[in-house]
């Protein structure tokens, strides 16, 4: 293993690379426009209907009163839930954006209220703020109880809403977004990278010439990760600056971001590799990668959550590379929830390590 | 004596200088006065085999793409591979440059059998693939950085920019080369070692004449600093022009191997006389009588077959003699061309349709 080769390679590299606009244009200028796009699009949109789970555990007069005042909201449909079941479960399990639970001691509060006006009592709000229209949602409730209130005593406050999201902390869809699109981003990257060093530079005689020098496969090899590595972490790093400044992200660096990055480079570089020995013409080879990427892109949970599609389609997704690296990410920059982030890193790395030994092994400087 | 043809450096008139073997000779170009040296071939050095072939066969499927060939190329030769498209050449030639497994037959390279000692050869050969494409964003200067890099042994790079005329062009991306440049990088890539062989894969294909021409000029530049040149091609003229050791391979199998001389006087037909717009009706049998073959060609000339110069004197004789009647003659000498469809039966443009 010769170092020098290595780093002679890897700068050739990245002089090809920040002199094709083409390929700046779609390691970095497409996902920012995707991520500007998308964050415009789904921070005020919603839906025309919303479906609101209410779990009524007072079961009062007053309460089934409250309940009856939701349902004539034109763009609510109420579903009631029974009191045995855990709201947050339920939430996620029935893919809704959010669900009301009225706590016991809702309609005695109200009668107290005729009386002591001093008294006030907070219904809680579960909802996901992943889910790009929930904030509708929420202004629909929140709307609900000041009119509630204004009937009861001209405007005084006394039932309020307790907002408990299902993943702990306030996110919105561009938290979502942003590292699925990372995620995205550096599996096209690593793709079409790969697949161009095993078919164009088949076509173009690069391999055969370097197969003469003395160059070795692996110094090859690792020269292009160390270029993918590169490309991966600066495709990350301006995309996250983008979220930042313009939507205000607040992201997390850690060990378990930076090694899913790292393995996925590996892992998409390998499925590169495995395309590249198969579909030799460069072109084919191209359209063969948008053919897989493209409906993984989809399926994975890239732009949208999983829960908003068909169960089918839900189980389909977990058997996708994307869908880890999207989770991986998402749990380990954003939700801050280490012990699926870590479990999304170990299967990442699994998948790489397949990938990448596959992809090596199939990847041959010498012609037939 | 031997002949050596050259362009000149200025005007590119091509001419044909005669010298003893290895004599180096001021010559000056008739037609714009330059002045210049020409190497003569010398005799042909036994004191090093560059490459040897024993037995080559390549087979994929029901296709014996190589069928059980044997040469050897003695150092500081200009080889030429010359065959139609689809003959056996590239695969033959990336067999010697190990890119490809042979099914059988044995390699050496300055002795070494590189089916399993390829890397220590590699330092003293180089190559230039069948239609080469180098990095696109590379300027020809960091193209020849590069690839200079991933060897022990370097030549000086300004130098070889300095030989291959790409002085201007030196901080111009590939991408935007003509197609000539872009061969002439890639010969200069090829020289960025030092290498005492150089592999040319059809190196002028697809050029125009002028840009090929100028790729010739760099390949008789290389025989004339010693190097070993293994040139494949399906261009005769380029065959004639450059090399020094000439192999035929025809569907797999090497059908004629030599000097240009040696081809031509073994399977030519010696040279032609054409006698143009002769109007006297019974010339051809007045030539006949003499002795010689003559024949009426499609365009109306007469062809007289000269088996040796000193006889194109006596046609001469008789054509002034008889008072036969013409506008000009000129004599043609046979070439590889004819070689081919002698060996053949086909033409070298036919075969490769």
């Amino acid at each position: 293993m010769n170092p020098k080769i290595i780093v002679v390679d890897f700068v050739t590299s990245v002089k090809g690379w920040y002199r094709s606009r083409g390929t700046l244009f779609w390691s970095l200028a497409f996902p920012i426009m995707l991520i500007l796009i998308f964050g415009a699009i789904f921070s005020g949109v919603g839906e025309t209907k919303y479906t609101l789970p209410v779990q009524d555990l007072d079961d009062s007069t007053w309460s089934h009163t409250f309940v009856d005042m939701l349902s004539n909201i034109s763009v609510l449909k109420v579903e009631e839930v029974s009191a045995d079941k855990n709201i947050t479960a339920y939430i996620k399990e029935e893919d809704f954006m959010g669900a009301l639970v009225i706590p016991d001691g809702f309609g005695e509060t109200i009668n107290k209220s005729f009386v002591d006006k001093n008294v006030s009592f907070n219904v809680s709000f579960y909802y996901d703020p992943s889910e790009s229209s929930v904030s509708v949602l929420q202004s629909v409730i929140t709307s609900s109880f000041q009119e509630f209130n204004m009937r009861l005593s001209g405007g005084h406050h006394i039932i309020g809403v307790n907002q408990v999201s299902t993943i702990g902390k306030k996110f919105n869809y561009i938290d979502f977004f942003v590292p699925g699109m990372i995620g995205f981003t550096l599996m096209q990257t690593c793709i079409y990278g790969s697949i161009e060093r095993n078919t164009k530079y088949r076509k173009d005689g690069i391999l055969r010439k370097l197969l003469t020098t003395p160059v070795t496969r692996s110094e090859w090899i690792l020269a292009k990760m160390l270029f993918m590595l590169f490309l991966s972490f600066v495709s990350t790093t301006v995309i996250a600056i983008v979220g930042i400044l313009a939507w205000g992200l607040t992201i997390n660096v850690n060990p378990v971001m930076i090694i899913i990055i790292i393995a996925n480079s590996f892992l998409f570089s390998g499925l590169g590799m495995i395309i590249g020995r198969f579909v030799k013409e460069e072109e084919t080879a191209d359209m063969a990668a948008g053919a897989i990427s493209f409906p993984m892109m989809f399926l994975a949970g890239t732009f949208f959550p999983l829960q908003q599609m068909p169960a089918f389609l839900q189980s389909f997704a977990q058997v996708l590379p994307l869908y880890y690296v999207n989770e991986g990410l998402r749990n380990a920059m954003i939700y801050l929830d280490f012990d699926k982030a870590i479990l999304n890193m170990i299967v990442v790395i699994v998948f790489a390590v397949v990938f990448f030994v596959i992809g090596v092994l199939l990847t041959k400087w010498r012609e037939d | 004596m031997v002949e050596k043809t050259v362009s000149c450096p200025s005007c590119h008139e091509i001419s044909t200088f005669y010298g003893e073997p290895g004599e180096v000779k001021k010559v000056t170009c008739p037609r714009c006065g330059t002045l210049g040296k020409v190497t003569f071939a010398g005799p042909i050095s036994t004191d090093g085999v560059a490459i040897e072939v024993s037995h080559l066969k390549k087979v994929y499927g029901n296709l014996i793409a190589v069928n059980d060939i044997s040469f050897s190329i003695k150092k500081g030769e200009v080889f030429a591979f010359l065959g139609p498209n689809g003959a056996g050449k590239t695969t033959t030639v990336e067999i010697i440059e190990s890119i490809r497994e042979p099914t059988a037959g044995t390699v050496k390279i300055f002795g070494k059998d590189i089916s399993t000692s390829f890397n220590e050869v590699k330092e003293e050969i180089s190559i230039l693939p069948q239609e080469f494409h180098s990095f696109e964003r590379l300027t020809v200067r960091e193209t020849l950085d590069y690839f200079s890099k991933l060897y022990k042994k370097r030549a000086n790079i300004d130098e070889i920019i300095e030989t291959m005329d790409l002085t201007s062009h030196k901080n111009m991306l590939y991408r935007n080369l003509s197609g000539g440049l872009k061969q002439r990088v890639g010969v200069a890539m090829a020289l960025v070692n030092d290498p005492e062989i150089i592999f040319l894969d059809e190196p002028t294909t697809g050029l125009d004449p002028k840009a090929r021409r100028e790729v010739w000029e760099v390949i008789a530049g290389l025989r004339n600093k010693g190097k070993t040149v293994f040139l494949t091609t399906h261009y005769m003229e380029e065959a004639e022009y450059l090399a020094d050791h000439i192999a035929i391979i025809h569907k797999g199998k090497i059908i004629a191997e030599g000097s240009l001389d040696e081809l031509i006087n073994k399977y030519g037909e010696g040279s032609i006389l054409h006698i143009k717009n002769c109007s006297t009706e019974n010339a051809i049998e007045m030539i006949k009588e003499r002795g010689f073959d003559a024949y009426r060609e499609g365009n109306g000339d007469i062809a007289v077959r000269i088996e040796y110069k000193e006889r194109v004197l006596e046609v001469l004789s008789i054509l002034r003699h008889d008072c036969v009647d013409y506008d000009s003659i000129d004599i043609r000498r046979s070439n590889l061309e004819e070689v081919f469809l002698r060996l053949t039966g086909s033409r070298l443009a036919e075969d490769e349709t």
